[in-house]
């Protein structure tokens, strides 16, 4: 179809204005792309379509919600009043909400699935290290969207998840007070934190959409990098990205929403996880809720946090831990990238994922003294990872890497 | 070697995990499971009829309009009915108790939370609602007067005196007064999401159209990728 609509005296028009012939060629239908990508490979294309409905859905939002923190009848605000109103009284006014609700759960999930498989097949080794680190700067600014917005709703969750996270700037030296009270616009979160988090998190979602087209921009440079891991140069081990990827994207996308579709139609909350039940109660100053946790996919960083008793050395680690994706392209030093072919790295990086997961569990139950130190170990083990990558190759013995595929 | 006995200490400290953290969560008895059905219009409109002449004598529902209690078909009031229920309020009022909040403090000590997101915004949700309503008994240790001990609740000292009058009941009153529990939890777990029903019956037909959509573009798919050779 695509080439019946390039023939046309439309597209001729268009092309001599805009050199889309040349594009739609380098980037789709003679993009070489390698032929054994497995199904790991949907997470990028998943990511996308998650980044899409959210601003979609986020933009019909912004037609209703009211960022304001005024007192109404029985203990609520303008904000949480809102809210409901888009879930009662808009006309599928629950749909778009649940959906930007779930979508929120959802991005991290497709997200920390195409890191995974980055950090499992090699992805982020040369030459792709700044693809990787833009890449880093996409998952922070990401968290940092989803912190804002989670504020929006001013429930409890809200504004007790808002109020220990800005508190943390208050550990370090000298400046620390002063961002926290730059961030909240006051001394506590207030009605200028919810008009603050409300701009913030229009525009961290756009600045996602510009960082994204570098991602792929960079991509397109540097091509994608394939299970195995190697260099492909013989053209027999390549296929254009249209139609082939296409249409294996479009299939991965419609399996997706299978599983996105039957969580906001038939589970939104996901048992607490996605939308937490503290969350249905208003904001209360007066009242800390028994367990405060933030939503599932910032708990692993939270665990980190917490397993520090000094506060400053906590925060430290949290920004360390983040701090450290960065470099990662540069503390492996292994000549294959491929966990296929590297029998020491592939037990140390699933052992990294289920480490992650631990993290992420210890950070969303209550603390107790065992969880406490189930957190230590994790959070040791997570800085450990990294920090035997550089040494690694000295003792790894790699497999043979196949010529070719 | 090392990583073995990780992992075992790993697994072994978080099934603790899990155990201690069903401890913590005491104060609160062992919840039982409430009847309710979102599709039941019996049952919910004998739940409003509780939470009208029970619950608002102090609570709220605020996000329910009068004007609601007849949209919602699930609730389905004629118009009559509805008049008759709201008095002088509005159509498009919300559900507001005639106790005022500060009044209630006074006379309870505490605003009585409204009701609108009570079942969403409690653990256990409905389960939780109907067995605090049944959750009242006699203090075994006799410090906190009777109709303030429930053993659902957190800490066990509630401000709300025992809205059924479940304690020391007769035998023959306690199908009923169990029945009552279950209705008012079902209307407050419909008004917790009213559009649960509609979203559900969208969303079989969502799924329905995903399932062909994503079976057409797996055939499509393989059709083709046939001429790709595996290596």
């Amino acid at each position: 179809m695509l080439d019946k609509i390039m023939k046309t005296q439309l597209f001729a028009w268009i092309d001599k204005r805009t050199g889309a012939e040349a594009i739609i060629k380098s980037q789709l239908t003679e993009y070489p792309a390698p032929k054994n990508l497995n199904y790991m490979w949907n997470f990028g294309s998943l990511a996308l379509l998650v980044l899409v409905l959210q601003i979609l859905t986020g933009i019909f939002l912004v037609m209703y919600y009211k960022p304001s923190a005024e007192a109404t009848f029985g203990g609520f605000t303008v904000a949480f009043d809102s809210v409901e109103r888009i879930m009662r009284d808009v006309n599928f006014g629950w749909l778009i909400r649940y959906m930007h609700a779930v979508g929120a759960s959802m991005f991290f999930v497709v997200v920390y699935m195409h890191i995974g498989r980055g950090m499992y097949y090699g992805s982020f080794k040369a030459p792709r290290e700044l693809l990787w680190i833009i890449g880093v700067v996409i998952l922070l600014i990401m968290q940092g969207a989803a912190f804002f917005g989670y504020l929006l709703p001013w429930g409890q969750m809200s504004f007790w998840g808002a109020t220990v996270i800005t508190n943390l700037f208050g550990a370090i030296p000298v400046l620390g007070e002063y961002i926290g009270q730059v961030l909240v616009g006051g001394f506590a979160v207030g009605d200028p934190t919810l008009n603050r988090f409300f701009s913030l998190h229009y525009l961290f979602p756009l600045l996602l959409a510009a960082i994204v087209g570098g991602h792929v921009h960079a991509l397109h440079v540097v091509h994608s990098n394939n299970p195995d891991g190697i260099d492909l140069h013989k053209p027999e081990e390549m296929i254009p990205f249209h139609p082939y990827y296409t249409i294996k994207d479009a299939f991965g996308v419609a399996f997706f929403l299978l599983f996105y579709c039957y969580i906001v139609f038939f589970n939104p909350q996901m048992g607490g996880y996605f939308i937490e039940v503290d969350n249905y109660v208003p904001a209360n100053n007066l009242q800390t809720p028994a367990h405060i946790a933030p939503v599932w996919y910032l708990t692993p960083w939270y665990t980190i946090l917490r397993s520090f008793e000094s506060k400053l050395l906590g925060v430290a680690a949290m920004g360390a831990s983040l701090g450290i994706l960065f470099v990662l392209p540069f503390l492996c030093r292994s000549a294959v990238r491929s966990a296929r072919f590297r029998p020491v790295y592939q037990i140390m990086v699933i052992m990294f994922f289920i480490d992650v997961i631990v993290l992420g569990y210890c950070g969303h139950s209550a603390p107790t003294a065992t969880l406490k130190v189930v957190g230590q170990i994790a959070t040791a083990y997570y800085f450990l990872f990294f920090l035997a990558l550089p040494i690694l190759p000295k003792f790894e013995k790699t497999k043979p890497v196949p010529e070719g595929i | 070697m090392k990583t073995t006995k990780f992992l075992m200490a790993m697994v072994a400290a978080v099934l603790m995990g899990f155990s201690s953290q069903a401890m913590a969560s005491g104060g609160g008895a062992a919840l039982e499971h409430a009847e309710v059905d979102m599709t039941d219009q019996e049952q919910i409109r004998r739940g409003l009829t509780v939470f009208t002449d029970v619950c608002m004598g102090c609570h709220s529902a605020k996000y329910i309009t009068y004007r609601g209690l007849m949209a919602y078909p699930e609730i389905g009031l004629t118009r009559e009915e509805v008049d008759e229920l709201r008095g002088e309020r509005s159509l498009m009022d919300g559900m507001i108790s005639d106790l005022s909040i500060e009044d209630a403090v006074v006379s309870y000590g505490k605003a009585p939370p409204d009701l609108s997101l009570i079942v969403p915004g409690r653990r256990g949700g409905a389960d939780y609602v109907y067995s605090l309503l049944i959750g009242y008994e006699h203090d075994h240790e006799g410090k906190v007067p009777d109709g303030n001990w429930n053993k659902v609740f957190p800490g066990n000292r509630i401000a709300m005196p025992d809205p059924l009058s479940w304690l020391d009941h007769e035998a023959d009153e306690e199908a009923e007064l169990r029945q009552q529990a279950h209705d008012v939890s079902a209307f407050l777990a419909f008004i917790g999401d009213p559009h649960q029903n509609t979203r559900r019956a969208i969303g079989c037909w969502v799924m329905g159209f995903l399932l062909l959509l994503t079976l057409v573009l797996w055939r499509l798919k393989v059709e083709v990728w046939k001429d790709v050779k595996k290596h």
